[in-house]
C-alpha cells in the first residue's frame, strides 16, 4: 500500500491531494471503464487546474445562484428546531409526536474543525443507537467519514440522519421542485447517488463502532420544494442500486494498484510549481503524459469530469465521441473515417466489422435513395 | 415654528418639482432635508408641549408623532412600539434610551422587544419578522449578525454597565454559544440553555406568545397573521383546514404538544444552568465558553 501510495504521490507531484466530496464520489460511479479518471482521482490530481493548464478549462461548478438557492431552502425546512420538517415527518411517515429531539452538529463547542465535529457525530450517533428511542431524533449537519482509495475522506452532508422506528434514514433537501408528483430525473438520480454516498459512510460508522442491530435504511427521505411554491414536500426515494454501484467502484478504487502498474513508469501529472505556486511545466509534455493514459470519452462526461474537453478533443473522429447507443452499434469500427469507407464500400470489413458493415452500407443507401430522389 | 412651517411648503413644492422632472438624486436629496425639517418640527411641537404639560405626560404623547426611517418621508404613527409587548405601558428607561433627534429605536432595543415579547431565545430570521409583525417595520437581519460581538465586548470592557445585554444562548451539552440564537442576559439561566428538545419547546413557546399578542392588539396586519399562519402550519392540530386561522386555536394546540415535551427539556436544563451558574464565569455564562484547540481536549461531550 505505501509503495502504491508513493507512486500515486509521483503522479500527483508536489501539490496536496485533492479531497474528495459527494459529488466526486457519485461521479465516480458515472465513467466506470475510464483509467484515466480513476488514476486521477486515486492519486488527488487537481483535474480542474490541470485541465485549464492544458488549454481545456471546463466551464465546470455548481452556479452560486443555485448553491444560494439550495442553502436557502435548506435553512426554511431547518428553521426553527426543523419545524416544517417534523410537520412532514410527522405527517407523511407517521413519526411520533415526542420524537422531536435536535442535535446540531455543525458546530461543536464554537469549534468546526472536521476532527471534532466527527467525533461528536460518532459519539452522538452511537449513543442514540445504543439508548433507544429517546436518545435523539434529528442530527442536524452530522460529520461522516468514508474510506475512498485508501484515504479517509470527511462528507458534510447537507442533511439530517434521524431515527424513525428504529432504524436510521437519510434526509437529502435539495431545492429542485417536485412538480404535480414528477422531478426531473437527472436530479433526483443525482441526489439519490448522493445520498447512497451517505448511507455507505453512516453504515460503515455504525459497523466500526459496533453498534448492534441498528440499521441504516436504504430509503432515502427527500425533501424538495413542492410545485412552484416554497413549501416543502417528503418522498422515500430507494437508493439501493445506487449504493451497489458505489461499492463496486469503491473496491475497484481500493485495487486501483493493477491499473497503476499498467502505466508507464515515469508517467506523472506534476505541473512543477515553484514556491509561488505558479505551473512551470511544458503543457506539451504534460498533455502527453495525460495521453498516455487511456480515456474512454463519453457525451456524458461533459456533465460529470473537468477533463471532459481534454477528452472530448482527443476523441475527435472516433466513434465512441457519438455517444454510447452509436459507438455499441459501431462495435469494432474505431473511427468516422472507417466507418464512411465502410460505407462507401471503399474498406473491405475485417471478419469482426462484417456486421457494422452491413448496417453501414445499407444506411447509405438509403440516405443515397432519399436525396437521390429529391436532388 | 412659523418659519419651519414655511420651510415644509417650500421643501414640498420643490419635491413635487423635482419628482415631475423625474431627477431622482434631487428628489432623494430634498426629502432627506424635508425629512430633517418635520424632525425639527416634531421637536418644536414636543418643546411647546412639555412647556404646558406635566413632565411625566410628555413622553406618552411624543411616541406617537415618530416618523418612519424608511424614506418614505410619510408620518406614519409608530403606535405598536409605544406600548410594551406585554400589553402594558413601556418602562420609561426605554423611552429615555431612544435618542431624541433619531426617529428610530437603536437596533438592540428593537430586538429587545421581539424578544421579550417571545420570551425564549430566538434566531434573528424569526425576530425580524416578529418585530416587523408586532412593531413598527422588519429589522434588517445582515445587521443582527455582528450585533452579538458588539455586546460581548461591550460587556468584556465595562462588565454590567448596561441594564440588559444581548447574548447567547447555551447548548445543554458543553454550554457553547448556540448557533445563531439571541437571548437577553436578564432571563434566568434555565431559560438560555438549548438542550436536545428545547429547539421545539421554545418553538411551541413562541407560537403561544405570537398567539396571544395576537388576540391582544387591535386589527393585526397581514405580517402578524403570515406569522401566525406560520407557525399553525407547523404544529398539529393548530390550523383547521376550512375555517379561518384561529390564534386561540394556535395556542391550545400548541399548549397540548408543549405537555409531552415540557417535562423531560426542563430537567435537561435545570440540569445543564446548575452546572453553567457552576463552572463558567460571569461572561461565559452570557456568551458561553468554547472548546479549546487542543488535540487531547476531544469533543465526545462532557
Amino acid at each position: 500500500m505505501n509503495d502504491l501510495d508513493a507512486r500515486l504521490g509521483r503522479i500527483r507531484g508536489d501539490a496536496a491531494p485533492r479531497p474528495h466530496n459527494a459529488r466526486t464520489i457519485a461521479a465516480l460511479t458515472s465513467n466506470p471503464g475510464c483509467a484515466r479518471r480513476a488514476i486521477m482521482d486515486a492519486a488527488g490530481v487537481d483535474k480542474p487546474r490541470l485541465a485549464s493548464y492544458l488549454g481545456f478549462t471546463a466551464p465546470f461548478g455548481q452556479s452560486q445562484f443555485a448553491i444560494t438557492r439550495g442553502n436557502a431552502f435548506e435553512a426554511q425546512v431547518k428553521a426553527n428546531g426543523c419545524a416544517e420538517l417534523l410537520r412532514l415527518l410527522r405527517e407523511q411517515l407517521g413519526l411520533p409526536i415526542p420524537e422531536v429531539s435536535y442535535d446540531d452538529l455543525e458546530e461543536v463547542g464554537g469549534q468546526r474543525s472536521p476532527l471534532v465535529r466527527h467525533t461528536s457525530t460518532r459519539s452522538l450517533l452511537t449513543r442514540a443507537a445504543r439508548a433507544g428511542d429517546d436518545a435523539g431524533t434529528l442530527f442536524d449537519h452530522p460529520l461522516l467519514r468514508l474510506v475512498v482509495g485508501g484515504r479517509h475522506v470527511y462528507l458534510e452532508p447537507d442533511l439530517i440522519a434521524f431515527r424513525l422506528g428504529g432504524r436510521f434514514h437519510v434526509v437529502e433537501i435539495k431545492s429542485f421542485a417536485v412538480i404535480d408528483g414528477q422531478a426531473d430525473g437527472d436530479k433526483v438520480a443525482a441526489a439519490a447517488i448522493q445520498s447512497a454516498v451517505y448511507v455507505l459512510a453512516l453504515r460503515d460508522l455504525l459497523r466500526e463502532t459496533g453498534t448492534g442491530p441498528v440499521d441504516v435504511a436504504h430509503e432515502v427521505i427527500l425533501v424538495c420544494p413542492e410545485n412552484f411554491s416554497n413549501r416543502p414536500v417528503a418522498t422515500f426515494v430507494d437508493v439501493r442500486k445506487q449504493i451497489t454501484v458505489l461499492r463496486r467502484q469503491l473496491s475497484r478504487l481500493a485495487r486501483i494498484e493493477a491499473l497503476v502498474d499498467l502505466q508507464p513508469p515515469g508517467l506523472t501529472f506534476d505541473l512543477e510549481l515553484d514556491d509561488a505556486g505558479v505551473p512551470h511545466r511544458p503543457a506539451a509534455g504534460l498533455a502527453d503524459d495525460v495521453r498516455a493514459v487511456p480515456a474512454r470519452y463519453a457525451p456524458e462526461c461533459l456533465a460529470s469530469c473537468e477533463m471532459c474537453y481534454f477528452c472530448r478533443d482527443e476523441a475527435r473522429g472516433q466513434t465512441a465521441a457519438l455517444g454510447r447507443a452509436a459507438a455499441d452499434e459501431l462495435g469494432a469500427v474505431p473511427t468516422v473515417q472507417v466507418a464512411l469507407g465502410l460505407a462507401g464500400g471503399t474498406i473491405t470489413p475485417a471478419d469482426d466489422q462484417a456486421e457494422a458493415a452491413a448496417l453501414l452500407r445499407e444506411a447509405a443507401r438509403l440516405r443515397q435513395e432519399c436525396l437521390g430522389a429529391t436532388a | 415654528m412659523e418659519s419651519l412651517e414655511r420651510r415644509l411648503g417650500e421643501l414640498r413644492a420643490e419635491v413635487r418639482r423635482a419628482a415631475a422632472s423625474r431627477d431622482a438624486a434631487r428628489v432623494r436629496a430634498l426629502r432627506a432635508e424635508l425629512r430633517n425639517a418635520e424632525r425639527d418640527w416634531d421637536d418644536a411641537l414636543a418643546r411647546l408641549e412639555d412647556r404646558q404639560l406635566a413632565p411625566g405626560d410628555a413622553a406618552t404623547s411624543r411616541a406617537p408623532l415618530r416618523t418612519q426611517p424608511d424614506g418614505s418621508g410619510v408620518a406614519v404613527v409608530a403606535g405598536g412600539a409605544a406600548t410594551a409587548p406585554g400589553g402594558g405601558p413601556l418602562p420609561p428607561a426605554r423611552l429615555a434610551a431612544a435618542p431624541a433627534d433619531g426617529p428610530l429605536l437603536p437596533l438592540r432595543e428593537q430586538v429587545h422587544q421581539a424578544l421579550t415579547l417571545l420570551d425564549v431565545p430566538t434566531a434573528p430570521k424569526l425576530l425580524s419578522a416578529v418585530h416587523d409583525a408586532f412593531f413598527a417595520g422588519e429589522i434588517p437581519s445582515a445587521r443582527l449578525t455582528s450585533l452579538r460581538r458588539d455586546e460581548e465586548r461591550s460587556f468584556r470592557s465595562a462588565p454590567f454597565a448596561r441594564p440588559y445585554y444581548l447574548c447567547a444562548a447555551l447548548t445543554a451539552e458543553l454550554l457553547a454559544p448556540a448557533r445563531g440564537l439571541l437571548a437577553v442576559s436578564t432571563w434566568p439561566m434555565d431559560r438560555r440553555v438549548i438542550g436536545p428538545l428545547s429547539p421545539r419547546v421554545n418553538y411551541l413557546s413562541a407560537a403561544i406568545r405570537v398567539a396571544e399578542s395576537f388576540l391582544r392588539i387591535p386589527g393585526p396586519g397581514p405580517a402578524a397573521q403570515r406569522l401566525l399562519w406560520r407557525f399553525a402550519a407547523n404544529i398539529p392540530g393548530a390550523a383547521d383546514g376550512t375555517r379561518a386561522m384561529d390564534p386561540a386555536l394556535v395556542a391550545r394546540a400548541a399548549r397540548a404538544e408543549l405537555e409531552v415535551h415540557a417535562d423531560d427539556d426542563r430537567q435537561t436544563r435545570a440540569a445543564a444552568a446548575a452546572r453553567a451558574r457552576r463552572q463558567l464565569d460571569d461572561a461565559e455564562q452570557l456568551f458561553g465558553s468554547r472548546l479549546q484547540a487542543v488535540p487531547q481536549a476531544g469533543a465526545s461531550g462532557e
